[in-house]
């Protein structure tokens, strides 16, 4: 009896990788020596690092002595004492940039267009006690290389920094450009310490997009020079706003985390506020019942046919596109209800003197607010809708958002767009925790079930799209959309959640033994992560009970 | 222009629906002005004659509360509105609390914990407009402090001004329902005693009056159990996981002093796994697979309720627990037992062979004895449903029932003649929706889907099905939350404001209209928030502002 449990454990160590990296690296190749951080274990930069690289380089040595993290095992840290008594130790990482490679800071080769960030590195741990090296063609690949070296790292409760998987040699680049995370601050306000927490756990994992849903129908809290007056009557509060500066302080936090942040303003939709400031834009305002107006209270939208209307949004759109260094800006397109233009006889009125069509007035809006991002060098991003439901024309290097469904995809690659992944029925994170609407008991959320990060992990950023349409999916992200959300819940509800889609769009289809990715050797690293979430400050959940983290495999669904 | 007309119609309209007073749970009876009153800046809140040392603690809580809420008033412009109604209103200074002729000040501890059907919780609270002092009368100081706690809600604040609107405030209020109560599980992951403090804290201010404390289960063994610390020692996730009795003494203190009585849970003799670290004598199937078969989530393992030893062990662990809490109430558990397990045990076999039992006999052998321990220590039994419904076993007739796995089961409870107090999964559950979390399941939703939000709890009804001789076997309920995918990061969102629902149901009595709860509920969330619990936002900060604009049909 007592034999057949030890057998059992021996397997499990056996079966189970020890290391604890998300996403997991393309290429890696690990050993079984143990080895030990030297006591004065430093790392050493390249030659006149900028500041963001010194920056991320005290940050990693920070994470390495305070993650304090055991390993997830029985016995924790008591269960590797021995291995560990007698390792070698490492003195130091070496940081180098390829030969040739021009030094520009992490921010600057963060904020470039999709697809030319370099983020790729290359990482070496000898077991021999020599130094380990790290090396990128940018700071941005080194910034990478850090991020997963201050994961290698256990505690063996206080008496020593290990890693029992040396030597470490890892080869890394993502699979997709864009690895995203979308917060809507407008249903209810997050301060800029809220979404400075959220690009750290962003970066930790590897994210380098985030989508910043800023405005919406509820609350307008970005400050715009030039239009200050839609913020003024449109926040919720004078003190939820987010002024320029606090833009500033926002986008230089994330570049330096290796984050470009694409701002969007949704229009012509989702716009209701803006009547505080302006009425003579805004259609259909609180009309009554919302629920033909809008697909949330309250309803309101652009009068997009007015050509007043398109040159304040155009103009809008501008100053809003200046504020952000990235060279995308979103200018939404979901949502739009016809039945609120129906009713507005100034847009009737406009639509008859003009003799356009409804689909048309959008293209000439599209067009023009599109126009104003192309003259400032922005590529525009857009929801599905755009696409698939309207009749606009649009420029070809407009990048999509699918979200309704992940069946839709096909459909926009069809058009020849760019795909960035974030449909509802695998990355909302809202999804499942009920109906927020009032006087409704027994509805539920409309996008139900909750979506975990099993379902979201399952995700193929592929399924049918033609091989000669791959070349269009930039990547993906998880959204938190907050109807039911606020400071309070945010980290638990995106973490460690949002660390799924991370990793299916860094590591792509195949593990680095080329095995496809799964959910069973998934888990205990993504166990792995969390705890060290929570030891930097993030408030994310517990996936399952620890004593399932504590034993990898036990708490599936056939063991 | 005629839609900017029809708007103010509607903002107007919308002002009317608001509660000027926003308390929560409701009194049973209110009346109320509209007059308001600023509070003076040295109000003041005295105890007629001799008072217990945890009345006057509460008495310094209410007067944080009062002056630290700072809560603008939930409607569009918040307190600026107000300020032209309060500017020249005449102030408050003085609140005393009185004990009715006749009763005797005991502390708001012993008051709690008595039994439920005991617990004098009612009180008077008068608000007079003219300005001259409040008055909360009560018979018990527990009524007290349930007065305090109603009067720390009607005060909003705005640039340096604390005030009502709608005095006199007339309140006579005492609970439909004797146990009103919220459950946390600390076993599937464990929570610092400062997080079970927090829900205490939440918990009083919504006049929840029972912990029940699910302290242990399979997957770990937080207490430690004078006379049994080994169960601890080898079943806690970690030395530092652990209540001592210390600690649970201080939990137990904390939660007297708000009203709040801890009904302690070992579950017995199912779910109890982790008993084996220390005992392998005396559970069987521990940790056997596949998991599936042998229980309801891993690790399996369950007491070897036919052994005589074992049985004797359990009664002697349950009466040394028993002994932590000076609760009336305490739980042996009793759900979700798996027979496989024991049809595969040896041991267990041999026993039944040996004394010619069936499992049920010797599961009725087991409960007997284990809840004799108890009533020996004067504690009245607590078990799941099952141990009613499913099995066939003796219980005491006193037995308490908690119905958990559906609202459907209620009335057969009721039939059996049992008191009972709803949990129902259904209704109660918070841990529901939340996503499957056993491994390798992509597609897995949780066994309870879908969220059970707090319209659906709130529209529970006590007594459906149930006659009125079986109505009155209903002493109350509360909702539950198990912790497979919760920790202290999610404690506070989990739970708040979501249970307060079932606080008012069971206090203010069941049919509460849910759109003029939603604007109260609200409020509940912001003053939780401004007191340290991580409440979350039920809907946009733009329908919270505009009662009834964010409702289905608005």
């Amino acid at each position: 009896m007592a034999f057949k449990v030890v057998e059992l454990v021996l397997g499990l160590l056996l079966a189970v990788p020890v290391c604890g990296l998300w996403p997991i690296p393309r290429a890696l190749q690990t050993g079984t020596t143990p080895l030990i951080l030297s006591k004065d274990f430093k790392i050493t930069a390249i030659r006149n690092p900028p500041s963001d690289l010194t920056g991320a380089i005290s940050r990693t040595l920070g994470h390495i002595s305070d993650d304090k993290l055991q390993r997830l095992v029985v016995g924790r840290a008591s269960a590797d004492e021995a291995a560990v008594q007698h390792a070698k130790q490492l003195p130091s990482l070496t940081l180098s940039l390829a030969e040739g490679a021009e030094v520009k800071s992490i921010s600057e080769e963060a904020i470039k267009p999709l697809g030319t960030r370099s983020e790729e590195y290359v990482l070496h741990v000898p077991s021999d006690g020599s130094p380990a090296t790290l090396s990128a063609n940018s700071t941005l690949g080194l910034l990478r290389g850090l991020t997963t070296f201050e994961q290698l790292w256990y505690d063996l409760d206080g008496a020593a920094t290990y890693t029992l998987e040396a030597p470490i040699s890892i080869t890394d680049a993502p699979a997709y450009p864009y690895r995203g995370f979308m917060l809507d601050t407008a249903r209810n306000f997050f301060s800029v310490s809220d979404i400075e927490r959220t690009l750290d756990a962003m970066s930790w994992a590897k994210m380098n997009q985030f989508h910043w849903h800023v405005v919406d129908s509820q609350s307008f809290p970005l400050q715009i020079s030039g239009f200050t007056e839609v913020a003024a009557k449109g926040a919720y509060s004078s003190s939820m706003t987010f002024s320029p500066s606090d833009v500033q302080t926002i986008v230089t936090y994330a570049a330096e985390r290796g984050i470009d942040v694409l701002a969007e303003i949704d229009t012509p939709g989702h716009t209701a506020i803006i009547y505080e400031s302006h009425p003579e834009h805004v259609a259909c305002f609180v009309s009554s019942p919302w629920t033909t107006f809008a697909n949330e209270p309250p309803s309101g939208q652009l009068r997009f046919a007015s050509p007043a209307t398109t040159n304040f949004t155009t103009g809008l759109i501008a100053a809003a596109a200046k504020m952000f260094p990235s060279s995308m800006f979103s200018t939404g397109g979901d949502e739009l209800n016809i039945p609120c233009y129906d009713a507005d006889a100034e847009t009737q009125q406009i639509l008859n003197s003009t003799g356009q069509t409804l689909e048309q007035a959008l293209s000439t809006f599209t067009q023009s607010t599109h126009g104003a991002l192309a003259t400032l060098g922005k590529t525009p991003v857009v929801w599905e809708e755009m696409v698939l439901e309207h009749n606009v024309t649009l420029a070809n290097d407009t990048v999509v958002m699918v979200w309704i469904s992940s069946a839709n995809a096909a459909a926009v690659a069809e058009k020849n767009f760019r795909i960035v992944h974030g449909p509802s029925d695998y990355f909302y994170l809202d999804c499942g925790a009920g109906e927020w609407l009032g006087g409704d008991p027994l509805a539920n959320s409309w996008c139900d079930p909750f979506k975990t990060w099993q379902k979201s992990y399952t995700f193929d950023p592929l399924a049918n799209i033609t091989e000669s349409q791959q070349h269009l999916v930039m990547g993906g992200q998880q959204l938190l959309w907050t109807e039911q959300s606020g400071p309070e819940n945010l980290d638990a509800i995106a973490w460690p959640r949002a660390a799924s889609s991370a990793e299916v769009f860094w590591t792509g289809a195949t593990l680095p033994d080329g095995t496809p990715r799964n959910v069973s050797s998934a888990l205990p690293r993504l166990h792995d992560f969390r705890f060290r979430m929570v030891q930097r400050g993030i408030r994310a959940i517990p996936l399952q009970p620890l004593w399932c983290a504590l034993r990898p495999g036990l708490c599936d669904l056939d063991s | 222009m005629f839609p900017r007309a029809k708007l103010l119609v509607f903002t107007a309209l919308l002002a009317a629906l608001a509660p000027a007073d926003a308390l929560w749970p409701q009194p049973r009876s209110i009346e109320t002005g509209g007059t308001p009153l600023r509070l003076s800046g040295g109000f003041a809140i005295t105890v007629a004659g001799s008072a217990p040392s945890d009345l006057h603690a509460a008495v310094q809580d209410a007067k944080s509360f009062i002056s630290n809420d700072k809560l603008g008033r939930l409607v569009v412009g918040r307190g600026a509105v107000d300020v032209a109604a309060y500017s020249k209103a005449k102030t408050l200074s003085k609140l005393t609390l009185s004990l009715e002729k006749g009763a005797t000040a005991h502390s708001i501890t012993s008051e709690a914990q008595k039994a439920p059907e005991a617990r004098d919780e009612a009180y008077t609270l008068t608000v007079p407009g003219d300005g001259s002092g409040a008055t909360i009368t009560a018979n018990s100081t527990l009524g007290l402090y349930r007065g305090l706690t109603t009067f720390t809600q009607l005060f909003f604040y705005n640039e340096g001004t604390t005030y009502l609107l709608n005095a006199p405030v007339h309140i006579e209020d005492a609970p439909a329902y004797p146990y009103r109560g919220f459950m946390l599980d600390t076993a599937r992951n464990y929570f610092p005693v400062s997080d079970i403090k927090r829900t205490l804290d939440a918990m009083s201010w919504v006049k929840i009056n029972q912990f029940h404390w699910h302290v242990v289960d399979s997957q770990s063994f937080p207490l430690e159990v004078p006379g049994y610390p080994e169960l601890s020692q080898k079943g806690a996730y970690s030395a530092s996981s652990v209540y001592s009795p210390g600690d649970v003494a201080d939990i137990i203190s904390y939660a007297g002093a708000r009203g709040i009585d801890v009904m302690l849970e070992i579950d017995t003799p199912g779910h109890t796994s982790v008993i084996s670290k220390s005992h392998p004598e005396h559970v069987a199937c521990p940790e056997a697979t596949p998991w599936a078969t042998y229980a309801n989530e891993p690790p399996a393992g369950q007491l070897r309720l036919a052994s005589e030893a074992t049985t004797n062990f359990t009664a002697g662990l349950l009466a040394a627990a028993a002994k932590l809490s000076p609760s009336t109430l305490f739980s042996t558990g009793g759900d979700e037992l798996n027979t496989n397990c024991y049809a595969a045990d040896e041991e267990t076999q041999a026993s039944l062979n040996a004394t010619g039992k069936t499992l049920e006999q010797a599961l009725n052998t087991f409960t007997q004895v284990t809840h004799k321990a108890l009533l020996d220590e004067g504690k009245t039994p607590v078990v799941w449903e099952e141990m009613v419904l499913v099995h066939n076993v003796t219980l005491n007739p006193e037995t308490l029932v908690l119905v958990w796995i559906s609202s459907d089961d209620v009335k057969a409870v009721a039939e059996a003649g049992f008191k009972l107090i709803h949990a129902a999964s259904d209704y109660f559950y918070l841990d529901c929706g939340g996503g499957g979390w056993v491994g390798d399941f992509p597609d897995g939703n949780s066994w309870c889907d879908p969220f059970k939000t707090w319209q659906k709890s709130y529209s529970f009804d006590p007594v459906a099905n149930l006659t009125d001789a079986e109505a009155k076997l209903v002493i109350g309920g509360q909702h539950l939350l198990w912790v497979e995918q919760s920790g202290p990061e999610n404690l506070d969102p989990a739970v708040w404001p979501r249970a307060a629902s079932s606080a008012e149901l069971f206090w203010s009595g069941p049919g509460g209209n849910l759109s003029t709860a939603l604007p109260r509920l609200h409020e509940v969330a912001y003053r939780m928030r401004q007191r340290g619990v991580q409440a979350i936002s039920l809907q946009p900060e733009w329908c919270a502002l505009r009662p009834g604009a964010c409702d289905l049909t608005a």
